[in-house]
């Protein structure tokens, strides 16, 4: 096993956190809440161990087709949400949120079969998955004597070519008018169910991408198992929250919630529960949530009553 | 002023409501400006001004919702502090809203005895529902449901539930917006019982003239947060009215539709071709067709029809006007016709070619600009700047391969605010910071920059000052001076008589009555906006 | 698909089916019933997830340190009504996004209860089984609704209590004004905020009686994956109910089926993929509102914050 160095493992861990987050600014945007990515990063996380222990190719090409196989079954995951959405007006909020519990039964029912996700020589009381491959775990790289996870810098230009899309391009511009007036956005020719569906599916492929890289990162272990997204989804969705929906925000956001996370984990050697990690970011998001909240209604307020 | 008049504060003993010296900022604007009324029992007290002349501010903060920043109040002699609706209509102060104050699934009786603080009883308040509607001839059913209600039934049922709390003085905001000219003669008469028979104190807050020379026993004249006339309304001349509330003498015929001179509008109709102000309808006569509605029928999510049958064609250069009352299908038109509405039966046809209305920007694309009446909800994005909601609808001309080109939008900005006089900080500006009146040119520079082969304007002078009233007007008939065919969709009868060569009026959903500008028949125009076939 | 079609026969001519549809039900009524409240005002309540879970292990606390159920039952009413308070107080005085307050507190229930209960590991007694004579011998349905733990009947009260506060009292008609026309509830001088806050209050004291008759009334023990996305589905009960009581309370009935179709089943005899059982009442919440969800008309300011002046 690799032991990277303690920031190298936050590093790597805010990796996913980050792409999480991406994913639901992406959605935020679009004016739709996508609050399903637990169970979309799980699905993420299955499809990059089944391809990861199956296809018996390079290095490079496995993760790279672990990657792909997880957006594209995580997207389609989130897609059904937005097909339920704008042909039968099933809110997504409950959709993401209820698919996420079909996601955690569907990858249980792979870890009973060995064609799935099942180890050919299980020898746990539980199911667990195939041990993966050292080809399918991603490369890692010494910074300042730790060992970084380069899933740190695919983290960091998914974000940034999600800030570039959506502030600089006109498929961007079309996603934000549709979040900020959905009815004036269709005057223009912007189809809700085009744009707001692509960008519930990019917030899920987010997720999976996300799966892919806390299963090949090593800090998520080994192999598949059915808790192993361990509430990546849920803390990522949270940074995203906490930015505000900014990806600029996001980024030392996700690295403060990865330093949370592995720091508790330290703790957790000393007998303190890892759930403690969810309590204290849940905490703090909370804690921060207030001030902004009620600058804003002052401003709003004022902004307002100034202009009627 | 001229027309100020000591004589009427002095003639009565203790006024029902004094505002002293009221005065509210918001940031660097003044809505109100040191503002002294006194309002008296037994009369019906205008407060006359344009819209942002601040007699909205003046009566929030009487009833409660807005707090001054400097001034007292009085109620019967007594100064009090009215922090909340509540404490209003604890002093006996209640106001009839324009808009928004009507819970629409609820029934009559529940929205009658929303806010009181008794048992809910639902016979005793359908009776007292009814004995009200008796006493006023206001004819109200207290077990409809609000939702099922035209706009003058609704104002009914404010007025009813104002006066259940047996309210000593009344403000009534905007009143006739929403009413026919028989509905707001029916309204004045109660306004009348109201006072005389009863001794109440009534405010009417207005911003047409004529109705407040009708209406009123005296009148102060608001203009930029302060008062700046009040006279007894026997002594008082629409002239002398219409300058005082815009500031200087009142030529054009647009300006005195704006202040709702109808009478002045009407009597000018027939004898006028030659001026400037006069639509010139001879164009319009072999100009080909580029709007055409045929048979066309949407329907509620109740399936209640909100157009029904509807036809209606605009040719190349003219302006037609769509008379009619709120909430007789006009939005629902103008739903139509930005792709927000489907269509039950019948079809578009712009040019003469079919129009797919399924498709989200079809119809823009087709050659349709349009105005909306609301700008907040479908014409404009407030939380984008004013450069980006310049160019919203035509993305292709500032981008290239999909990325937006930063330089090619704030030229764009640039040349639009210049050409339409947009009054804002910067380009860069976010469309909350601008007052409507801007945010009313940013719609109409894109959507006339676009270049349409028709264009909607849905009640496009809502809610401006006279200025900019003007300044819209002039840029209509400009428009279709240069080709463009205007469906203008009104409920101000003054504008529609103005600018219009032709005229039809909406009802129920369908089309009930049309004629030239020549023939318009102020008369026959109030009744078929009624809905009586004439 | 015969022998399917013969056990899907058999689980409904059994009482046990009923038995263990009420069950499984009952946390879900009480849940639905809650949130139904707090949606007529205006809320949508993520939370109630957080609010039953809450509930669940402060009753198990109650009962560990008494032994005493009625101590359960305030424990888990406290409960409820803490997490409602934090939600009502962020989202309706702080102004804070609804769904964001309701989100971190789910995370933050789940974090904690498991964190404490790991450490505690309390101990529950359950309530007593109650049957209610003559009435639990009604064929079929009889002893589903009367013999059940007694905690159980709190909801035949609640249900109509519930109707007639929101539908016949003052205060219901305030509220549901405060949850369709907020403005003009505003200017007719009803205190908007507050109204939504003692909505989400209402809602957090019935997930309290939820998650109490969860753990002290048909499991009998607290487990931190005990209440696994019950709070959701009771949402879902709402939407599929067209935010009408009496749809909210049989959607909730009907996903109680769902729920408890796996231990019927199985209690019968016949054999079933757990994982299609176990994903069953999610994928039958989907269903539903992919069948109902366009039909109801949810309140009109649903979600929205007030803030006065604005529109």
């Amino acid at each position: 096993m690799r032991s990277p160095g303690s920031w190298g493992l936050t590093l790597s861990t805010a990796a996913p956190l980050l792409v999480v987050a991406a994913g639901t600014i992406v959605a935020a945007k679009a004016g739709l809440s996508n609050i399903g990515q637990e169970g979309q990063l799980l699905l993420g996380c299955a499809a990059a161990a089944f391809i990861g222990t199956r296809a018996d190719v390079p290095a490079p090409l496995v993760i790279t087709l672990s990657f792909l196989g997880a957006m594209v079954l995580s997207g389609l995951w989130a897609g059904l949400a937005a097909l339920m959405k704008f042909t039968r007006k099933v809110p997504e909020v409950m959709s993401t949120l209820l698919l996420g519990f079909v996601a955690a039964q569907i990858t249980t029912f792979g870890l009973t079969k060995k064609w799935l996700l099942l180890a050919t020589k299980n020898t746990s009381r539980v199911n667990n998955g195939q041990q993966l491959p050292d080809r399918a775990k991603m490369p890692t790289f010494t910074l300042f004597g730790n060992q970084v996870s380069w899933g740190v810098i695919i983290a960091l230009v998914v974000t940034v070519v999600i800030s570039f899309v959506l502030g600089r391009t006109t498929i961007g511009f079309r996603l934000r008018m549709l979040g900020l007036n959905a009815r004036t956005a269709r005057r223009a020719g912007v189809s809700a169910a085009v744009v707001g569906g692509g960008a519930l599916i990019a917030s899920g492929a987010a997720a999976g991408l996300a799966g892919g890289l806390w299963m090949t990162g090593g800090s998520a272990g080994d192999r598949f198992t059915s808790n192993v997204s361990s509430n990546i989804g849920w803390q990522g969705l949270l940074v995203a929250l906490l930015a505000r929906d900014r990806a600029s925000l996001a980024i030392p956001m996700a690295f403060v919630f990865a330093a949370l996370r592995t720091g508790s984990s330290f703790l957790a050697a000393t007998g303190v529960d890892r759930r403690i990690t969810d309590v204290v970011q849940a905490m703090l998001v909370l804690a921060l949530l207030v001030p902004p909240a009620i600058a804003a209604v002052q401003r709003r307020r004022r902004g307002t009553e100034g202009a009627s | 002023m001229t027309i100020a008049l000591d004589g009427v504060a002095a003639s009565a003993a203790t006024p029902s409501v004094l505002l002293s010296g009221i005065t509210k900022r918001y940031g660097s604007v003044v809505a109100c400006d040191g503002v002294d009324l006194a309002l008296h029992p037994g009369r019906i007290h205008g407060v006359l001004g344009e819209n942002g002349a601040g007699k909205s501010t003046l009566m929030k903060i009487l009833i409660g919702l807005i707090q001054p920043d400097e001034g007292s109040i009085a109620v019967n002699g007594d100064a009090v502090r009215i922090g909340d609706p509540v404490a209003a209509s604890n002093l006996g102060i209640a106001m009839v809203h324009q808009h928004y104050s009507l819970v629409e699934p609820l029934t009559v009786w529940e929205n009658v005895v929303l806010g009181e603080r008794a048992r809910l009883n639902r016979e005793q308040a359908c009776t007292r529902v009814a004995a009200l509607s008796d006493r006023y001839g206001l004819g109200v059913d207290p077990l409809a449901r609000v939702s099922d209600l035209t706009a003058g039934q609704r104002q009914r049922v404010e007025i009813i539930k104002c006066l259940r709390r047996e309210p000593r003085i009344i403000v009534f905001d905007e009143p006739t917006s929403v009413l026919t000219p028989a509905e707001s003669e029916h309204l004045f008469s109660v306004l009348r019982v109201v006072v005389v028979d009863e001794g109440r104190t009534v405010a009417l807050v207005s911003h047409k003239l004529d109705e407040i020379l009708h209406a009123t026993d005296e009148i102060t004249i608001m203009r930029g947060g302060r008062v700046v006339g009040r006279s007894r309304t026997s002594e008082a001349t629409a002239s002398g009215l219409a300058q005082a509330v815009v500031g200087r003498p009142v030529s054009l015929r647009s300006e005195a539709a704006a202040l709702g001179l109808i009478e002045t509008v009407a009597a000018t109709i027939s004898d006028d071709d030659a001026s400037d102000a006069v639509p010139r309808a001879a164009a319009a006569e072999a100009a080909p067709v580029v709007l055409e509605v045929r048979n066309a029928t949407v329907l509620d999510v109740d399936g209640h029809a909100l157009l029904d049958d509807f036809s209606i064609t605009v040719r190349a250069g003219e302006i037609v006007g769509l008379a009619g009352v709120e909430g007789n299908g006009q939005r629902a038109l103008a739903d139509m016709l930005s792709s927000l509405a489907d269509l039950r039966s019948g079809e578009v046809l712009v040019d003469g070619a079919v129009v797919d209305l399924g498709r989200p920007g079809a119809l823009r694309r087709a050659g349709i600009g349009i105005i909306p009446e609301d700008r907040h909800d479908s014409g404009c994005v407030l939380d984008l700047s004013v450069a980006e909601n310049l160019v919203l609808t035509d993305l292709h001309a500032v981008s290239g391969r999909g990325l937006l080109d930063r330089r090619a939008i704030d030229r764009r900005a640039a040349e639009l605010m210049l050409a339409f006089e947009i009054q804002a900080r910067s380009s860069a500006a976010p469309m909350r910071s601008l007052s409507g009146g801007n945010q009313q040119r940013v719609v109409l520079a894109r959507e006339l920059s676009a270049r349409p082969k028709v264009l909607i304007a849905a009640q496009p002078t809502r809610g401006l000052d006279v200025g900019a009233i003007e300044y819209m007007s002039a840029r209509l008939r400009a428009a279709a001076e240069s080709g463009v065919g205007i469906l203008l969709i009104s409920t101000e009868l003054e504008e529609v008589l103005t600018l219009s060569h032709r005229i039809c009026v909406i009802h129920a959903g369908r089309i009930v009555g049309e004629m030239t500008h020549h023939d318009a028949d102020l008369e026959r125009l109030g009744l078929l906006i009624g809905g009586v076939a004439a | 698909m015969i022998a399917f079609g013969g056990s899907i026969l058999d689980v409904l001519s059994s009482n046990s089916t009923y038995s263990s549809t009420m069950r499984f039900a009952a946390t879900l009524v009480f849940a639905a019933t809650g949130e139904w409240i707090a949606e007529r005002a205006g809320t949508m309540n993520i939370s109630l997830e957080a609010m039953i879970l809450t509930a669940a292990f402060t009753s198990a606390l109650g009962s560990d340190l008494t032994g005493n159920v009625w101590v359960a039952l305030l424990f888990g009413l406290a409960g409820g009504f803490l997490v409602s308070l934090i939600q009502g107080v962020m989202s309706h005085r702080f102004g804070a996004n609804q769904f964001v307050v309701g989100l971190t507190l789910n995370v933050l229930a789940v974090g904690l209860t498991a964190f404490i209960a790991a450490e505690v590991n309390p101990v529950v007694k359950r309530a007593g089984t109650v049957r209610i004579p003559l009435l639990a011998r009604i064929p079929l349905v009889g002893e589903a609704l009367f013999a059940q733990a007694w905690i159980l009947y709190f909801l035949y009260p609640l249900i109509p209590f519930a109707w007639w506060a929101v539908y016949r009292t003052r205060w219901g008609l305030d509220l549901r004004c405060a949850g369709e026309n907020p403005q003009a509830a505003d200017v007719s001088g009803i205190d908007v905020n507050k109204r939504r806050r003692q909505a989400v209050y209402a809602c957090g004291l019935c997930a309290g009686l939820a998650g109490t008759y969860l753990t002290i009334g048909q499991v009998g023990s607290f487990g931190a994956d005990g209440v696994s996305g019950r709070g959701f589905i009771a949402l879902a009960a709402v939407i599929f109910g067209g935010w009408v009581l009496k749809g909210a309370v049989g959607g909730a009935v009907v996903f109680g089926f769902f729920l408890a179709f796996g231990s019927v089943f199985q209690a019968l005899g016949y054999e079933a993929n757990p994982q299609v059982l176990g994903a069953l009442p999610y994928v039958m919440a989907i269903a539903t509102m992919i069948l109902f969800a366009r039909r109801g008309r949810q309140p009109a300011a649903l979600g929205r914050p007030f803030v006065r002046g604005l529109t």
